[in-house]
């Protein structure tokens, strides 16, 4: 039930937000795991847990990443990251927090870098499986020694910008926080603490 | 002023010296340049003159490195950033990816020093302008070309206001276009009296910008 409801608001807030396409994509994601689920837990004696159990399983799994797809549909990295230092977190801990947002996108560039450099130097991305598999080593060794050496050339980059200074960074702008945001949050962990108490109380009637 | 005193640097854990005992001074507003082979010590002597190696990256300095009548090895890293600005070959490793526009990138080193409000964005806009690339402000860093984020990367340091710079390259990645707008900023940066080590390949921007050469 509290998943089906996270789901529910999960999706109403992707409707009004414009990013229920976003949403759907996640979803899709999702159908391996919801078929395997069906058929471990349905269709396979030893799963025994029957279709609803398939179907309590799965609304978990969309409750617990279908937010996080939201967040990071409509909020961008340095937004949340600015905001998230605005509220006092440690330099150290946003910048670990940005860098880890921005590996994806920036191992995919590194990626492409050396697919077109391995290319140039006549290796086969196209060809048949074997000849496929064959190709993978000369493409992830540069690019596990470039990562690698990325980052000791970004560690270097934030030392010269005086990423190690003491005290508190200026923060330039805050992001915005309307009194409905903030009351909708208060609200938020309200309910969270509510759940938490209903199901504590379940539990020990059930005793 | 920058004053290597038969400086010589090894690795952590090398068995041979990288930079040979190597001597030069920098001046402010003077562009001394670097030349020499791969593997002839340009990026370490680049380290070594700002003080990053052995500060930052450890290793073992032989003789002395003043930046302005101060040994490096007596300064913190962040220290060493408001005296010597350091720019690699790489501009992509040197934008932080952190913020949504170039002003915000720009920045960066002026708000780790927590200066107030104001005088970061003065800095920052002093920095724009003086590499003539203000009109880049607003635009999302990730998207730049590479002599654009280049210049962002330069804009960076100089926003906390260096006496010196010491450029690894910085044109090594970037064609003749590009080069050329580099250039063009690299003199106007020592017009205001900023001190520059400029180590390069390129003789044709060895001769156009510096004064002196240094061969390794």
């Amino acid at each position: 039930m509290p998943a089906a409801v996270v789901v529910t608001v999960t999706a109403l807030a992707a409707l009004r937000a414009g990013r229920l396409r976003r949403l759907a994509v996640a979803v899709l994601a999702l159908v391996p795991v919801a078929v395997s689920s069906l058929v471990v837990n349905a269709l396979l004696p030893a799963g025994g847990g029957g279709a609803a159990a398939a179907g309590a399983a799965l609304l978990r799994l969309l409750g617990a990443t279908l937010p996080a797809t939201l967040l990071f549909a409509t909020t961008a990295a340095p937004d949340l990251l600015a905001d998230l230092e605005a509220r006092g977190l440690g330099r150290r801990a946003v910048f670990v927090l940005g860098a880890a947002l921005a590996a994806v996108p920036r191992t995919q560039a590194l990626a492409l870098d050396v697919v077109d450099a391995q290319r140039a130097r006549g290796l086969d991305t196209e060809g048949s499986w074997p000849r496929r598999a064959r190709g993978v080593l000369p493409l992830v060794a540069p690019l596990v020694i470039g990562s690698l050496a990325e980052v000791e050339d970004r560690a270097l980059a934030l030392e010269v910008r005086a990423f190690g200074a003491p005290g508190r960074r200026t923060v330039l702008q805050r992001p915005p926080d309307s009194g409905w945001q903030r009351a909708a949050r208060w609200a938020l962990a309200g309910l969270l603490l509510a759940g938490l108490a209903a199901r504590a109380a379940v539990a020990l009637v059930a005793r | 002023m920058i004053v290597l005193e038969a400086a010589a640097y090894r690795y952590p854990a090398a068995a041979g010296w990288a930079l040979p005992p190597t001597s030069l001074v920098l001046e402010a507003g003077r562009i001394v340049g670097v030349r020499g082979p791969n593997e002839s010590g340009k990026t370490t002597l680049a380290l070594v003159a700002s003080g990053l190696a052995p500060t930052a990256i450890g290793g073992e300095l032989r003789g002395r490195v003043l930046l302005d009548g101060r040994r490096t090895v007596d300064l913190k890293p962040y220290q060493l950033a408001t005296r010597c600005g350091v720019l690699f070959d790489n501009p992509a490793a040197q934008v932080t990816g952190l913020h949504r526009t170039v002003r915000d990138e720009v920045a960066f080193g002026p708000c780790n020093l927590g200066l107030p409000v104001a005088e970061v964005l003065e800095r920052t806009d002093e920095a724009l302008g003086l590499l003539g690339v203000g009109h880049l402000a607003a635009r999302d860093p990730a998207r730049l070309s590479g002599g654009e984020s280049q210049l962002v990367a330069l804009a960076g340091l100089l926003a906390l206001r260096p006496a010196h710079l010491v450029l690894d390259e910085p044109t090594s990645r970037l064609d003749a276009e590009r080069s050329s707008l580099v250039a063009a900023a690299i003199e106007r940066v020592a017009a205001a009296g900023v001190g520059v080590l400029l180590t390069a390949h390129d003789e044709a921007l060895l001769a156009r910008l510096c004064g002196r050469v240094l061969d390794l």
